[in-house]
């Protein structure tokens, strides 16, 4: 029986059929840059949650001002931060999954140094105020462009990786990376280019589409293959079901895309437009369940390694918030619930339980597992991997449970219009100053994550010791 | 028939985005064409079927103060649209007279949409005409010295630039009245 599950899944084997050498220079280009920006970005983010608490902090210069910096922490998160290290990480495991070499370092290697332009661009650009307005889409339009040949280059070499396979069978984090790849070259054109041709609420719905499948068929993939990659192997025992994984997979690809309209629930967008966005909101349990149970029973007679196993710790934790965000995102789609939690701070509690919570978890999991493999090394110390652990965690339960109470509180007063809105501001200062301190504990998990990556990069060079240490993990 | 996409990879394509643009055309390309109140400017003459109005394009200085809105965020934190909340059409509201709905066919001329995510500070989508000059100019400048408790950031920059602050307040000015839904209540009155 686990040889056979072992053959389902041939890259995940412990015992690779092909063990080509691989080179993993763009894997470490991608991986180490964005890494750097988790930490320059986390930065801006506390100082716009010091904002809230101290409304006047920095607000006399234009260019630190809230509404200059929050494009910048949401730009240089999702696609400084999370989008380049979920490539980096593709990199790393699409080879490996089809037991050969990636197709072409050196277009890898352009596309990296492609990708950092954008985010050093974005980081001149939107401060100061070269902002597109909207959401998610702020991007200048010269960095669109350079985005979209990125994107085009990432899809040859990982295509190209995958028409020259040695395993026939491609596992299933070959799909969310073609999926991801596939859908984005449509998405991402929807709410950053075919916008201009819009205006009113035809504009706002392609934008709703984007924002939505930014997360749902960018993030959502890309984290997920590697979770279905890195959950089998730092747990070193085979995927319960690949049954499972092709209900997962196939109803997300037919689901995700009809929900954007839920943005706009109680607005001014057609009603009907409204209720098909209800319905298949309530229709992502189907994806989101089949997926979280494969990776639940994958773990059945494993859960001891959670005390030891860091990447393991950041893998499951992600996969029980992927489990809660998933579980909010249909139920805010519900309309009773939408007219209280809907515009308050329960959304920002929501989305970065998604973006941090569950794919960024996936993301630093990946990054703990795969860059001592690069560096041919061991990590620098995990001790530190487990502070960061706790750190982000603890961190990240402050800020996610603070802001729903405080959003559904605050939403609950704005239904009483006899309460002026101010005092539903003054109301949610304490909430603030829970988050301000919560963002400050993510941080040092995000410093010492940093610190521990550099350290081993540092260490796997000149010094030879590297190779006398046994290795990390018995896997491998 | 899928099981056989994982080990095809023209397949998988195929598949994957058959799947993906039945559901990505259906909600994108074509609610616009059923729903035509989407593209079509706002007018009613008729006192009996609502407010009356005729929804105009935006002046040169509205414009001009729009674009200001877009780059300076203003829309991180205030959203442009009355929902169909009995609490939303007392909040945008004025003097007790509760304000109509957003409807599509006010928006027409927006680009970019400015309709917003986020409520940090209260909705402005009837914002118009119920504060003058003087008290932008003073709010601008430092929000808590006319709203204490307030958490909006000081936009001096703004008040100190005289080509800016006056198309900035022109399009505030602007935002929501093209529904006539008060026409004794105005500051201006």
């Amino acid at each position: 029986m686990p040889e056979e599950l072992q053959m389902k899944s041939p890259g995940v084997a412990a015992t690779p059929l092909y063990d080509e050498p691989h080179e993993d220079t763009t894997a470490k280009w991608f991986l180490i840059s964005s890494i750097a920006y988790f930490f320059i970005v986390g930065i801006i983010a506390l100082t716009i949650a010091a904002k809230f608490v101290w409304p006047s902090l920095l607000g006399t210069v234009p260019v630190l001002t809230y509404g200059r910096l929050r494009p910048l922490h949401v730009n240089g998160m999702l696609f400084g931060w999370l989008l380049a290290a979920d490539m980096g990480l593709a990199y790393y495991l699409v080879p490996r999954l089809c037991g050969v070499k990636l197709f072409s370092e050196k277009l890898g290697v352009a596309t990296a140094v492609i990708w950092n332009i954008i985010v050093l661009g974005a980081v001149v650009m939107l401060p100061l105020g070269l902002n597109k307005g909207w959401e998610y889409a702020e991007l200048p339009l010269p960095l669109v462009l350079l985005v979209l040949v990125a994107w085009i280059m990432f899809a040859i070499n990982i295509f190209g990786t995958i028409a020259t396979r040695k395993y026939e069978q491609m596992y299933v984090s070959l799909w969310y990376t073609m999926g991801t790849i596939l859908w984005t070259t449509f998405v991402y054109p929807t709410g950053n280019v075919a916008v201009f041709f819009t205006t009113g609420v035809n504009q706002a719905n392609l934008n709703w589409m984007y924002v939505h499948n930014a997360v749902g068929l960018i993030f959502t993939p890309i984290g997920l293959g590697l979770a279905y990659y890195f959950i089998p192997k730092a747990a070193n025992t085979p995927l319960y079901s690949h049954k499972l994984s092709m209900v997962g997979f196939w109803s997300l690809a037919f689901v995700y895309v009809w929900t954007g309209a839920h943005h706009m629930l109680h607005g001014p967008i057609s009603q009907w437009l409204q209720t098909i966005s209800i319905a298949f909101s309530l229709m992502l349990l189907i994806p989101v369940w089949t997926v979280v149970y494969n990776f639940f029973a994958t773990m059945k007679g494993q859960w001891h390694q959670l005390r030891e196993n860091v990447p393991l710790k950041f893998l499951m934790s992600g996969v029980v918030f992927y489990l809660l965000t998933c579980f909010q995102g249909p139920m805010h789609s519900l309309r009773s619930v939408n007219a209280i939690v809907s515009k308050t701070d329960w959304i920002p509690g929501h989305a970065h339980m998604a973006v941090l919570g569950a794919f960024s978890f996936f993301a630093i999991a990946g990054s703990y597992y795969a860059i001592p493999r690069m560096f041919k090394t061991k990590l620098y110390s995990d001790a530190l991997a487990n502070w960061s652990f706790w750190f982000l965690m603890i961190g990240g339960l402050g800020f996610f449970v603070t802001l729903w109470l405080g959003g559904f509180w605050q939403g609950w007063q704005w239904n009483n219009p006899s309460i002026p809105f101010i005092d539903t501001v003054v109301a949610l200062k304490p909430v603030w100053t829970v988050r301000f301190f919560s963002g400050v504990l993510m941080f040092a998990g995000i410093t010492c994550f940093l610190f521990n990556v550099m350290a081993t990069v540092v260490n796997s060079g000149g010094k030879q010791q590297a190779a006398l240490r046994p290795a990390v993990a018995p896997a491998q | 028939m899928l099981e056989k996409t994982d080990k095809s990879a023209v397949g998988f394509v195929v598949a994957a985005l058959v799947f993906f643009f039945i559901g990505g055309l259906l909600t994108t390309v074509v609610p616009p064409l059923i729903d035509k109140t989407w593209m079509k400017p706002f007018e009613n003459n008729d006192p009996s079927k609502g407010p009356t109005g005729k929804l105009l394009p935006y002046t040169d200085l509205e414009k001009k103060g729009r674009k200001v809105y877009v780059r300076e965020g203003c829309w991180y934190c205030h959203t442009q649209q009355t929902r169909t909340l009995v609490a939303d059409t007392y909040r945008s509201g004025w003097k007790g007279v509760r304000s109509p709905i957003s409807t599509p066919d006010e928006f027409v001329y927006d680009d970019p949409h400015m309709f917003g995510t986020k409520r940090t500070g209260p909705d402005l989508s009837r914002i118009g005409g119920k504060y003058d000059t003087q008290w932008h100019r003073t709010h601008f400048r430092n929000p808590r010295d006319l709203v204490p408790g307030s958490v909006m950031p000081p936009f001096p920059w703004i008040v100190n630039n005289p080509e800016e602050f006056p198309a900035l307040v022109a399009y505030i000015q602007r935002l929501g009245r093209d529904k006539n839904w008060r026409p004794d209540n105005d500051y201006e009155k």
